[in-house]
């Protein structure tokens, strides 16, 4: 620990000196018993402290916890010997707040370990290390002051709060697993798809007797199968608009946890691309190993200033593929984003963007002029939603005027009658 | 009051001015500067002893330990700055201290007042002894000063 004297230590000396030198000049021995206290204050103080030796140690119920939910943890201080004085500082990041308990405090120990209990919050998703802590202690007369600070991490995972959604959009083409998505390839399943001849290996429970007698030959019945779909989750971490405590970022990932959770209950195959000042990718998975590390791989994502431009290609095949569903989260800001949605469309991926609607935090400038650019700014915008809607590209908006569960009904309308559209 | 009327206006005036600048400097809150107005009535007061000329004053361990009490009073203020809150019953603990510190640096100022009056010696001994005392104390304030770091 750092050993230092307060500022008593150069207070008394000054005014033992001082009244010792006065008596001398003066030769009034009065002087010099007015210096007495202080001198022998001085000289107890200094000579009898010993260095404290404390261990603190911060312990958390848990380690993972939701956005705004509460975390018991408590304050282990365990000192050597006892000590007047100890004051204790919490060096808590900015969006961890303090329900119960005190950021600074101070108290007076035996020499026995003592718990300090506290109840900590987190305002958003994030890793946050709650684990800093600064530490005073001082003897009992004030003059000497020993300081240390401790900078084990404790990490504390706040995983985004999820949206309400009822229904997730559904992928075009199916994969070979079983889930819950109908196939339009016919098969073993329960929806009912078609009839067809009877032929070699085919179940009689299947034969369509009704239709066998119409035809007056062995018919049996065709279904859709239940099967999985890929999904993969693009998130834009361009540029982050906030204002206060909203943020498009934060409302991009509660809706990519949201949707990665939903699908993944459906027994879907789920990845994530991280695109932005860092590419940063997950192959699709299922289950819930796979749920842990899509959110821990959320929990990473922030805004790198870039300006460079990134290619699709740099995304591996096995991570986007063809036949996946990819649905992309962003607030349509940055034109490099815009340009690869173009591009993956153009690929003829089966492509959904769920717009994160900045207008609620880009606040218009002051007077006419800055009324009217914010109106531009929103006919451009609704001119690149219609540019990407012409494309062939569902595009739902998700904000304060409309929920994650309407934004979805809006791409599945989009997606019902472009289908009918094209066929 | 003892001292003539001289004496006696211009230690009032000082002991003004100590009080004003206690008040500021515990208001603008710089620690370093808290002795200074103790000096000044500190020096208020040798003046007085030097104007009466009398052989003793027995109020001497009065004014000391009223001097310790004051200045522990003026740290203390300046201690609750720091925004470290303390326990229950914290304060009672403090003012028990201070209080009980007032009385030490009475007792401690009666002894060598006592003391004193049985020496009564002067001469270049008791000079040579009071510039050492006076030595020891500023070499404890530098060395202390210079021993700031890691201890141990």
């Amino acid at each position: 620990m750092t050993r230092r004297g307060t500022a008593r230590v150069q207070g008394y000396a000054l005014l033992a000196a001082v009244s010792l030198l006065a008596a001398l000049a003066l030769r009034r021995p009065e002087v010099a018993v007015v210096a007495a206290p202080f001198a022998l204050l001085l000289a107890a103080g200094t000579s009898f402290s010993a260095e404290p030796r404390i261990d603190a140690r911060l312990a958390l119920s848990t380690t993972r916890t939701l956005e705004g939910d509460d975390v018991e943890a408590e304050l282990a201080l365990d000192p050597g010997s006892a000590i007047g004085r100890l004051e204790v500082r919490l060096d808590l990041p900015d969006d961890v707040e303090l329900v119960e308990g005190r950021r600074a405090f101070s108290l007076a120990l035996r020499a026995e370990a003592r718990p300090v209990p506290l109840t900590l919050r987190c305002a958003r998703w994030g890793v946050f290390d709650v684990g800093r802590l600064a530490l005073r202690a001082t003897d009992v007369f004030r003059l000497v002051v020993w300081e240390r600070s401790l900078d084990a991490p404790v990490l504390l995972k706040a995983y985004p709060r999820l949206e309400p959604l009822r229904r997730v959009v559904s992928a075009t083409e199916t994969q070979a697993f079983g889930g819950n998505e109908v196939s339009r390839r016919p098969g073993d399943g329960i929806e009912y798809a078609d009839l067809r001849d009877f032929a070699p290996g085919d179940r009689v429970r299947s034969i369509n007797w009704r239709a066998t007698a119409r035809r007056q030959r062995l018919v049996v019945n065709q279904r859709h199968p239940e099967r999985n779909t890929d999904v993969v989750i693009l998130v834009d971490s361009f540029v982050d608009l906030a204002a206060g405590d909203r943020s498009t970022l934060d409302d991009t990932v509660r809706a990519a946890a949201t949707l990665a959770t939903r699908y993944l209950e459906r027994r879907d195959r789920v990845g994530l691309v991280g695109y932005g000042g860092i590419l940063r990718w997950l192959r699709p998975g299922m289950g819930a190993a796979q749920r842990y590390r899509l959110i821990e791989t959320l929990l990473e994502t922030g805004v790198e200033p870039t300006f460079t431009w990134r290619d699709v290609n740099l995304i591996p095949a096995r991570v986007l593929g063809r036949k996946a569903i990819v649905i992309a989260l962003t607030p349509l800001v940055d034109p490099r984003f815009v340009t690869m949605l173009e591009d993956l469309r153009a690929r003829r991926f089966d492509l959904v963007v769920i717009e994160i609607d900045p207008s609620a935090v880009v606040a218009p400038g002051p007077g006419r002029g800055g009324a009217l650019a914010r109106r531009l700014w929103l006919l451009e915008r609704e001119v690149l939603r219609g540019r990407l809607e012409r494309a062939g590209i569902a595009v739902g908006r998700f904000g304060d005027a409309a929920s994650l569960d309407e934004a979805l009904e809006g791409v599945r309308t989009f997606r019902r009658y472009a289908t009918r559209a094209r066929v | 009051m003892r001292a003539g009327h001289g004496v006696e206006h211009a230690g009032l005036r000082v002991a003004a001015v100590a009080v004003v600048g206690l008040v500021l400097v515990l208001a603008v809150g710089v620690p370093g500067l808290v002795p200074v107005p103790f000096l000044l009535v500190g020096g208020v007061y040798a003046a007085q002893l030097v104007a009466d000329d009398a052989p003793l004053d027995a109020a001497a361990p009065a004014f000391a330990a009223g001097l310790v009490v004051g200045v522990e009073l003026a740290y203390w203020s300046l201690d609750e700055r720091d925004g470290a809150k303390g326990e229950p019953g914290d304060d009672l603990r403090r003012s028990a201290y201070v209080a009980g510190l007032g009385v030490a640096a009475l007792l401690v100022a009666a002894v060598v007042l006592a003391l004193v009056d049985a020496v009564r010696a002067r001469g270049l001994g008791v000079d040579v002894a009071g510039a050492a005392a006076a030595s020891l104390a500023l070499l404890a304030v530098v060395l202390f000063a210079r021993g700031r770091g890691p201890a141990g």
